[in-house]
Formats: C-alpha cells, sequence, structure tokens
C-alpha cells in the first residue's frame, strides 16, 4: 500500500504546487513569480523539511515527467495551424530561424568555454534557447543535466523577454518580422508571450520561430558540440 | 465526455512519441525521438492521414499546462548547491550574455531577410497557443 500511496501523494504535491502557484501568478503578474520558479521552490522546501530525498520523489514525478514527450509531439498542432503563414513567410522565417539557432548555440558554448565552465554544465546550456521539454530532451541527448538546462532555459526565457525592448531600441530593429525571430529564438514561449505585446504579426512569428528553433535546434546541438569541442 | 476524448488523443500522441523513439534507437540517430514524433504528426497532419480533430483537444489541454511537466525536472536542482557557488554565476553570466546577442543578430537577421524577401503577402493568421507555456 506504501508503495503505491507514496508516490501518488509526490503527484498530488506537485499538481497542487502547479495549480496554486499559476493562481498566485494569475493575480500578481510579476515576471519572478512565473509557476515553474515559485512551485518549484515550494516543493524543494517542502521535500527538505521532511527530509524526502529527490529520488524517492521522483517515484511520483516520473509519471508527470513522461508527459514532456507526447507535449513536445502536440507542438505538431499550433505549427500545422499556422502552415500557411509559415509558407507566405517562408525564406525570413527559415533564414532567421537558422541563423539564430545557430548564433544561439555557438555563442553559449564559446561564452561557457571562455569562462572556463565545465563540461556537464557547458552541454547543458548547449540548448538554453529551444522551448524548455525539447531542451530537456536536446540536454539528455548530448550527455548535459537537465536541471541545469532547465535554470538556463528560464533565465534566457525572463531576461530576454525584459532586455528585448532595449536592444530592438539601439540596433534599429523595427520590423515585426525581425522582433518576432529574435524573441521566438532566444526567449521561446516567455519571449512568444512579450512578441504579443508588440502585434499580431510579432506573436505569430515569435510563435512559429520558437517551434522551427526547437527542430532545427536539436538537430544542430550535437554539432555544434562537436565544432566548439575541437 | 470531454476528458475522456482528451485522454484518448493524448493516447495518440504517446503511440508518435513511442514510434519516434523507437525510430531514435532503431536508426541510432541524434535527433530525440519525441522531436521525430513532432515531424511524423506534422506531415500526417499536412497529408491529412490524421484529421486535426483527432488531436486538437489533446494537445491544446497539453500545451495549456506544459510547465507542470517540467517541474519533477526542475525540482533535481536541489542536488546541485553548486549553482549558488561562483561556477553558478558565471553560467548565469553565460547564458544573459548569449541572448542578447542571439537577440541582436536574429533580429537584425529577421528585419534584413525581411526586406530582401518582401513579397507583399500579409497574411496574419494567427493561434494563441503556448503563448503562456516555457
Amino acid at each position: 500500500m506504501q508503495q503505491i500511496l507514496f508516490p501518488f501523494s509526490m503527484i498530488l504535491l506537485t499538481v497542487a504546487a502547479y495549480f496554486l502557484m499559476t493562481k498566485l501568478y494569475k493575480r500578481f503578474s510579476y515576471p519572478f513569480l512565473i509557476p515553474i520558479l515559485t512551485a518549484t521552490t515550494l516543493i524543494i522546501v517542502f521535500l527538505l523539511v521532511f527530509h524526502i530525498p529527490y529520488n524517492s520523489y521522483m517515484m511520483g514525478g516520473q509519471w508527470i515527467n513522461s508527459l514532456l514527450g507526447p507535449s513536445v509531439v502536440a507542438l505538431a498542432y499550433p505549427l500545422y495551424k499556422q502552415r500557411h503563414f509559415l509558407m507566405n513567410h517562408l525564406v525570413p522565417i527559415l533564414g532567421g530561424v537558422l541563423i539564430a539557432a545557430v548564433s544561439g548555440m555557438v555563442s553559449v558554448g564559446l561564452l561557457a568555454k571562455l569562462l572556463d565552465i565545465n563540461h556537464t554544465l557547458i552541454l547543458s546550456i548547449i540548448p538554453k534557447s529551444l522551448t524548455t521539454p525539447v531542451a530537456i530532451e536536446v540536454a539528455g541527448e548530448l550527455g548535459g543535466n537537465a536541471s541545469m538546462t532547465i535554470v538556463g532555459v528560464m533565465i534566457a526565457g525572463i531576461f530576454g523577454s525584459i532586455a528585448a525592448p532595449s536592444i530592438f531600441k539601439f540596433l534599429r530593429v523595427h520590423s515585426p518580422i525581425g522582433r518576432g525571430i529574435a524573441l521566438g529564438s532566444a526567449s521561446h514561449a516567455i519571449g512568444t508571450s512579450k512578441a504579443a505585446e508588440y502585434s499580431e504579426l510579432t506573436f505569430s512569428m515569435s510563435s512559429v520561430t520558437m517551434t522551427l528553433c526547437a527542430i532545427i535546434g536539436s538537430f544542430l546541438g550535437p554539432i555544434v558540440v562537436w565544432l566548439i569541442q575541437i | 465526455m470531454k476528458a475522456l476524448i482528451i485522454i484518448l488523443q493524448i493516447c495518440i500522441l504517446y503511440i508518435f512519441t513511442f514510434i519516434g523513439t523507437v525510430i531514435h534507437t532503431y536508426f541510432h540517430l541524434i535527433i530525440p525521438g519525441s522531436i521525430i514524433g513532432l515531424l511524423l504528426l506534422f506531415i500526417c497532419l499536412c497529408l491529412k492521414i490524421i484529421p486535426v480533430k483527432y488531436i486538437e483537444n489533446g494537445a491544446g489541454f497539453l500545451l495549456s499546462i506544459l510547465m507542470l511537466f517540467f517541474i519533477p525536472k526542475t525540482v533535481g536542482i536541489m542536488n546541485y548547491p553548486s549553482l549558488l557557488s561562483i561556477h553558478g554565476v558565471l553560467f548565469v553570466a553565460a547564458v544573459l550574455l548569449s541572448t542578447i546577442i542571439t537577440i541582436a543578430i536574429a533580429g537584425i537577421a529577421g528585419q534584413f531577410l525581411e526586406k530582401r524577401g518582401q513579397k507583399g503577402g500579409d497574411d496574419k493568421e494567427c493561434s494563441r497557443f503556448s503563448s503562456h507555456s516555457a
């Protein structure tokens, strides 16, 4: 009985923390209150207080984690809905996404190497500008640590959407397509919700870019690792 | 009834994940199985092999609570207190700098390509999916 009850209570804990914190975020929409941050903190505090090790928590947590795969597959749906939009702007989108994905991965890899960050950590932050579920999978494929990847992805998302307006102003990027591609490729979904504040076109561009970047990024990841390791 | 439809549709998405994973292991590909599943589903939708109504509720549901699924992995940070050391600071610095570089390059490149390849199509078809998930 204990063997079923414990994992189940961990699932319940996670779901409850998530919905509670989502509610909190809806009331006070500060970027540092995003549910992933607050819910995670809440669960870690709970586990530390009750002396539950992470591995025991994962007996329940792995069930929630197993929904990541289908969620990545589900990204085909918004992409399908925007296929006409994609076809109409094929050249700027594909070109932009390719350049953005390469510069995102190469720049973080080189910087990490320059700053002498340890090997596993470098592999973990290579996919930092991809959307989280894909970044987790790519990090696993590269041999990085998924937890650190998520931290990197969150920082890229939150910081990117805060810094983007000043960068656009400084570099005179006024086109909705340029802005959308930049936000979607550097700051994934958090950037995409920022893009919605500019215009419909910027939003669609950012959302399509985010998905394509995830697909292209999963091809590029191993190549970039191979390149900068030489 | 609606819940049952969502669960069945998530099962379809699971099947695609499974096929993707099988292809991934069988052919020793570097791309994650779920991305292969995504591409397969996208192709199936475009070729109308699978009507979009077979997956739209399930996919929409999963994407609307996407953040919940990262939480177990994120909690794993508790095993890495080293993030609060100098390594953690460098890690954050690398991500911040790279994000600025990416936004700058992507923004300029996107604007440049738009001006070059202007064909005058101002289709504004949009969907507001996955805007609040990360």
